[in-house]
């Protein structure tokens, strides 16, 4: 089947004006679905708080008004904000990457949840075996292990899909719950749980944790800010250099030409010679790896203890979906949109202290979010655009939700052709 | 003294009443899975659609003994409003991944997403100064099926006549399913739409109606599902109370290879699961026999049990005069 090509134009080609025009273009094209997306979801959600109007004391749209006001105020209003928003941005951009790197590949990764499970739980092993070690030693010894269950536990969903043709969204919701069920074992076991029975492990010692941020600030500027109400940790950083690491892999690298490759075309990376099943696994593996970190960075910057059912009971895994995707599982669109879904979670506390609104409101207007962006309604809009308004014409790095053996063509909503091909029927045609 | 104590597990009557209970409860969504999926419509969203019955249920059953109503009749609204609003949550799957040809796992994703979010949000809205919703009394929650002299039968008495009311309809379902889907010609139909849509299109098949009946049958045997958890077995509505039961029903899907008896066994075998944890606490297994069910479907799906293949247009937007 033919691959369209687009013939690369060189510089002296195009006029100044005309670079300006397309490179507009090219941002416009990026933005104008996510935002659009953030949008109707964001006027749902104003609809949802029209119906139920939660504060009666004052009238429904002052209400709505009130929600979004205290929702930006109460995540990026003020130092401290901005600091409990960062600290929930955090593990959201390390799992986040997992999905998106997933993603790349035309793999769906939901067992985010299920390896930040494994990650947390295997530092806190770590962490609350081995307190004599100092703490140069032990915090990169939990990092790094942490790394590697996560790896492992996406390996496996990467080894299944490539050798066995399991399907990789089946695979990690089982994953996930075998994940959650065992980190629960080990919680409540005695060994880690803490007296009283509290449904808790102990807390990991002082050497086991990640200082906070400001320690550093405080010592490098001489200021005299507060740690409990600067919580952010060190953590921060490493989830920064993690988004430049992933821009690097999916776009500096041959492998990351291969994953993305292999998730457009699986059959033209096959005849193109490129290893898919190593590829496959390899990319579940570091997918599982992000996740892994972002487990062990939140045990070790802010909860010092793991509790039983907090694993199954976070919407993390679901979260990093929505990030992902609204990030169109680019480096910068990650970082973006994990700041905006981090602040839509961390400034629900100050609306529901002022504007009296559930934070579940929050969910339903994630779960609209991905709605819109699902439902790729966009080509249905922009046909009754004017043409300067003109958003994407590429097709999104979705990956079809094909569990089909067999070789088929469709098109997607943009009109492009899509190939699916199950990599394990690859052998058969040799 | 692991097999003596999973033998004194095995002659006790209250495991099996446990495992049935707990098999019934997974089969409804199951069923529901099974039937969307032999359409082509994949449905990951059994969890959110069962906890939306659930909520509704309670809700419902709650409203009406308030305005007076007998206590029988708030029940069985409760019950209808919960079969309607795992329906409602299913016909929102299916207009986006039928009409707007969706990615069908982002989609059932946010279903289950917001079936937390929207149950959750509405509790806090609907009860006075948001505090949750309060236990049902005995006379608002499901009965037990009167099976009279039967229920007092020694050891299969509690474990197959003392069920709740749903569970017997439940098998009623489970059984038409598989007739409906392998014995007539509309089963014919939806599995022909579930393989070969074009060629299913040309032999005069509503695809996309079929598709939407099937998703929708879905959502409705979820709901009644939620309204069993709710209603039947626990008599509250809990944020998050379905606690992964959906995804099991998913896996009981995939390790039934896509039949409704296949299902059921599945159900069954996780049931027992279930229903050996009580009798296996003392060697301190704790929630590893939780884990049970899914790694027995990891082992299906690598194929050590016969592999389970799904449909062959799963999860593939159906498009008129596409190859």
């Amino acid at each position: 089947m033919a691959v369209p090509l687009k013939q690369p134009e060189t510089k002296e080609q195009r006029s100044a004006a005309s670079s300006l025009a397309q490179w507009t273009r090219k941002v416009g094209a990026a933005l104008g679905g996510p935002i659009l997306a953030v949008l109707f979801a964001l006027i749902a959600g104003a609809i949802v708080i029209l119906i139920t109007w939660p504060d009666k004391t004052v009238d429904p749209f002052r209400n709505i008004y009130n929600a979004y006001t205290t929702l930006f105020t109460g995540s990026f209003g003020s130092p401290t904000k901005i600091s409990n928003t960062l600290v929930v941005v955090t593990p959201l951009i390390f799992t986040s990457l997992s999905v998106a790197i997933a993603f790349r590949a035309g793999l769906f990764n939901i067992g985010a949840a299920g390896q930040l499970a494994v990650g947390a739980m295997t530092a806190d092993v770590i962490g609350l075996t081995y307190t004599s070690w100092p703490s140069w030693l032990l915090v990169p010894t939990m990092l790094l292990a942490s790394i590697l269950a996560g790896a492992v536990w996406g390996g496996i969903v990467g080894f299944l899909k490539a050798w066995r043709g399991a399907h990789e969204v089946v695979t990690t919701i089982m994953l996930n719950w075998i994940a959650f069920y065992v980190t629960d074992y080990l919680i409540s076991s005695p060994r880690f749980t803490a007296p009283l029975g509290v449904g808790e492990t102990n807390a990991l010692p002082d050497n086991a944790t990640l200082p906070p941020m400001v320690n550093y600030i405080n010592q490098f500027f001489g200021t005299q800010l507060n740690p409990f109400l600067y919580r952010v940790d060190i953590s921060i950083l490493f989830a920064l250099i993690a988004i430049v690491i992933y821009w690097f892999i999916t776009s500096r690298t041959t492998f990351g030409y291969e994953i993305r490759v292999i998730g457009q075309n699986p059959k033209a990376a096959h005849y193109a010679g490129i290893p898919i099943k190593r590829n496959t696994f390899l990319v579940m593996a570091i997918a599982g790896a992000f996740s892994g970190l972002a487990g062990a960075v939140s045990l070790m910057g802010q909860e010092i203890t793991l509790s039983l059912t907090g694993f199954s009971q976070s919407t993390t895994g679901f979260d990093a979906i929505a990030v992902a995707l609204l990030g169109r599982t680019t480096a910068i669109g990650v970082l973006i949109s994990s700041l905006f879904f981090g602040g839509l979670r961390s400034g629900t506390t100050d609306m529901q202290a002022i504007a009296h609104i559930d934070p579940n409101l929050v969910l339903i207007i994630e779960a609209l979010v991905l709605f819109f962006i699902a439902a790729e309604f966009l080509p249905v809009l922009r046909r009754a655009m004017p043409g300067w308004v003109q958003w994407s014409r590429r097709p999104t790095l979705v990956p079809t939700a094909s569990v089909t053996p067999g070789t088929d063509v469709t098109e997607n909503g943009n009109g492009d052709a899509q190939n699916r091909v199950e990599i394990s029927d690859l052998d058969k045609e040799e | 003294m692991f097999f003596q104590v999973l033998f004194k597990g095995l002659i006790s009557s209250n495991t099996w009443y446990a495992t049935l209970q707990f098999a019934g409860l997974l089969i409804l969504p199951a069923l529901g899975g099974v039937i969307s999926e032999r359409s082509g419509v994949v449905n990951i969203a059994m969890e959110g659609m069962m906890l939306t019955g659930a909520f509704a249920s309670v809700m419902i059953t709650l409203a009406m003994h308030n305005i007076g109503l007998p206590d029988f009749l708030s029940v069985i609204l409760g019950v209808l409003g919960a079969i309607l609003a795992g329906g409602l949550m299913a016909l929102i799957h299916a207009l986006v991944s039928i009409n707007f040809k969706a990615n069908q796992i982002i989609s059932g994703i946010a279903i289950n997403i917001i079936a937390l979010g929207l149950t959750s949000y509405l509790v806090f809205i609907l009860t006075p100064s948001g505090q949750g919703v309060p236990s049902l009394p005995g006379n608002l929650r499901l009965p037990t099926f009167p099976w009279g002299p039967l229920a007092s039968i020694p050891f299969l008495g509690l474990a197959l006549f003392q069920q709740n009311v749903i569970f017997y309809l439940a098998l009623l379902i489970l059984f038409g399913a598989q007739f409906l889907l392998f014995r007539t010609n509309i089963g014919l139909r939806i599995r022909a739409v579930g393989e070969h849509p074009q060629a299913a299109d040309t032999a005069g098949v509503n695809v996309r109606l079929l598709r939407y009946m099937c998703v929708i049958s879905s959502g409705l045997l979820s709901g009644l599902a939620g309204a069993y958890l709710a209603l039947g077995v626990s008599g509250i509505f809990l944020d998050n109370m379905t606690n992964g039961r959906g995804f099991i029903a998913l896996a009981a899907v995939i390790f039934g290879k896509y039949t409704a008896i296949g299902a059921a066994i599945a159900c069954l075998i996780f049931g027992l699961g279930n229903g050996l944890s009580f009798a296996l606490q003392d060697l301190n297994l704790g929630s590893l026999l939780n884990t049970l069910p899914y790694v027995f479907t990891l082992i299906a799906l690598v194929g050590l049990v016969g592999r389970t293949t799904p449909p062959a247009a799963d999860g593939i937007p159906y498009e008129p005069g596409s190859e």
